[in-house]
């Protein structure tokens, strides 16, 4: 058993001394599995091997899609002789896909950002003031329903409110859709902040509220920031409410502007290939540079 | 002498006391913002979904008339016979998909574990189809299976295999097992990233105990790693259960419920009754009878975690 090293997750104490006593003697466990080890090796690298090409694929057959003219599509093949870039202005120039995408931005920024600043507070309360204990299995169960519980009533109030179709109207659905999971992770990360400290701003005298924003929230950073990004992707995915809340082109966002491209306008290939990938392209940016702590915040609200 | 000191503590109590009643007053401002959310995500919408059942309503005239149980009736013993097969279909699509993608995930994270300069990168790419929008899922898939110009049917054709391209998406069994792919391309990973992370949540002192033993390496997943980590992917088994059963991006964007009604799942379903057909009492109803049933179909589990987690620990 090999142990690894992992930069981000940062787990202390016990692994790092051991991994420092492996790295002391290397060869105290690695010889005596070194025989068959070889074969087995290779086929543990066939196997991320084909793991890797089965999740690749999708994305880059979408991707040689877009170098593709309409007859060469129909081949049907992965590779083309002669790469076009027509697809990729024409998309852009027929339909509105950077003004989609910007929505989609806008609207999932602000609700990640709204979804933290309600979240956190309740995390606190329930784990460092110890009250409020019934949340966690109110939090759970809104979880558990299916999302189409919302769909309707939701719609009724927001024609009330005069909130379809408007900004404000998807942040706040948005916003308030990721608040299990928020709370969830929120949980897990508070709960990595020693609570020694807020015990002892209580005793010199700081009142409750000034020791969350002081003392405790500086530290939950990280995970503010975890949970914001986590938030922000799940916003920025969301299709449901969308295309009923969100059916007007000044508002309307990715998912839905590629939902309906699916039949009538959109049959080339190559262009809904392009819009795509441009979809996608500000999601796995955020994959890419933050994913660490994406990681990080995926697994403290789901094992620990 | 005595008497101070008496007065000295109930003056400590007293300031307990206050310092009790001001931790509650701001629990309670604190937990205000969370709880006014969810009122308004979680408790009006079952308040009123389940007041909408009971009556015939449209999108434009909600509570149109007063129907007592007949909405139901007719669910489970009148006319329909979608909603209710839909609803069996969600429970084995969502059982199906989250154990292939246990039990891939898992196989995938013990190869992560025994990968030590690759793992960085494989992670990056596992990252990718767990961060990609369900429609746009659908959409990738959807151009690899076309029957014209997607790429398994133009290599099907290249190599011989087929004579004439298969409609994957338009004819049956086809079309649920293609859902169940493009499912497990998009959650598989994230199974696999909770699975490696409870992997690591075993002490290395244990599994160097076992291997100075003279344990192999498929002794000490199956004696050792396994048994300590069942109680975490019991419940990222849960985890996935409960979001298979919400699965809704994909089928719009893949089967759209097709071909006839054979991919309808509970939650699409719902909005095709409540979106297409218009009946919003009707599909209020549905909703109540699946919220229902996915609480029912998790109860067994959760107690099942609740008895692997007392064995464990």
């Amino acid at each position: 058993m090999t142990i690894l090293k992992l930069a981000d997750d940062g787990r202390p104490g016990k692994q790092d001394d051991v991994r420092r006593r492996k790295a002391a003697s290397p060869e105290a466990g690695s010889r005596r599995i070194a025989g068959p080890l070889i074969t087995k090796r290779l086929l543990s690298w066939l196997g991320i091997v084909l793991y890797g090409g089965f999740f690749l694929l999708p994305i880059a057959f979408l991707i040689s899609l877009t170098f593709k003219t309409r007859d060469e599509v129909l081949l049907g093949q992965f590779f083309t002789s002669k790469p076009v870039l027509e697809n990729w202005w024409k998309a852009f120039e027929f339909i509105n896909l950077a003004g989609f995408i910007g929505h989609s931005v806008v609207i999932a920024s602000l609700s990640a950002l709204l979804t933290v600043a309600l979240a956190t507070p309740a995390t606190y309360a329930v784990a460092r003031l110890q009250h409020g204990e019934f949340v966690g299995s109110l939090v759970l169960s809104s979880y558990i329903a299916p999302p189409v519980v919302a769909l309707l009533p939701l719609f009724f109030l927001m024609r009330c409110l005069g909130l379809l179709n408007s900004f404000s109207g998807m942040i706040l659905v948005d916003g308030l859709m990721n608040l299990p999971v928020a709370y969830w992770l929120l949980r897990g990360f508070l709960k990595k902040v020693p609570a020694a400290l807020d015990e002892a701003a209580w005793v010199d005298g700081a009142g409750f509220f000034k020791t969350f924003l002081l003392i405790t929230l500086p530290l939950l950073v990280p995970g503010l920031f975890a949970t914001g990004l986590i938030s922000l992707i799940l916003a920025y995915n969301e299709f449901l409410f969308a295309s009923l809340f969100a059916q007007d082109d000044r508002v309307r966002g990715l998912t839905v502007a590629i939902s309906l491209f699916q039949g009538d306008r959109f049959v080339n290939f190559g262009q809904m290939a392009v819009a795509s990938i441009a979809g996608i392209v500000p999601v796995y940016l955020i994959a890419l540079v933050f994913q660490n702590r994406l990681i990080g915040g995926l697994t403290v609200g789901g094992v620990k | 002498m005595n008497s101070s000191k008496a007065a000295l503590q109930v003056d400590l109590a007293k300031s307990r006391g206050g310092l009790d009643q001001s931790r509650l007053v701001v629990a309670w401002l604190m937990l205000l913002p969370l709880l006014l959310g969810l009122l308004i995500f979680a408790i009006y919408p079952s308040i009123y979904v389940l007041g909408l059942s009971f009556t015939k309503s449209t999108l434009g005239q909600p509570f149109k008339a007063y129907l007592g149980l007949r909405n139901y009736h007719w669910l489970a013993f009148g006319g329909d016979d979608i909603f209710v097969p839909s609803l069996l279909r969600a429970a084995i699509f969502s059982i199906c998909v989250s154990l292939v993608e246990l039990g891939l995930g898992l196989w995938l994270a013990v190869l992560l574990a025994s990968m030590q300069r690759l793992s960085r990168l494989v992670r990056s790419i596992l990252l990718l189809p767990l961060m990609t929008p369900p429609v746009l899922v659908g959409t990738a898939w959807k151009l690899l299976l076309a029957p014209g110009g997607g790429l398994v049917n133009g290599k099907l054709l290249s190599l011989g295999i087929v004579d004439a391209p298969i409609s994957f998406l338009g004819t049956q069994p086809w079309a649920l097992l293609s859902l169940m792919v493009a499912d497990a391309w998009q959650w598989t990973p994230f199974v696999a990233i909770l699975a490696y992370a409870a992997l690591r949540q075993v002490p290395d002192d244990v599994v160097e105990a076992a291997l100075l033993d003279g344990a192999n390496a498929t002794a000490i997943f199956w004696k050792i790693q396994l048994p300590m980590t069942a109680p975490l992917l019991l419940a990222i088994f849960m985890l996935r259960l409960i979001m298979a059963f919400k699965t809704f991006d994909l089928l719009y964007i893949l089967t759209f419920g097709g071909p006839g009604a054979s991919t309808d799942m509970a939650g699409f379903a719902v909005w095709r009754t409540a979106l297409r057909n218009f009946d919003v009492g009707t599909a209020a109803a549905e909703t109540v009878l699946f919220a229902a049933f996915v609480s029912l179909a998790l109860l067994p589990l959760l107690w099942l975690h609740r008895r692997v987690e007392r064995i464990a620990s």
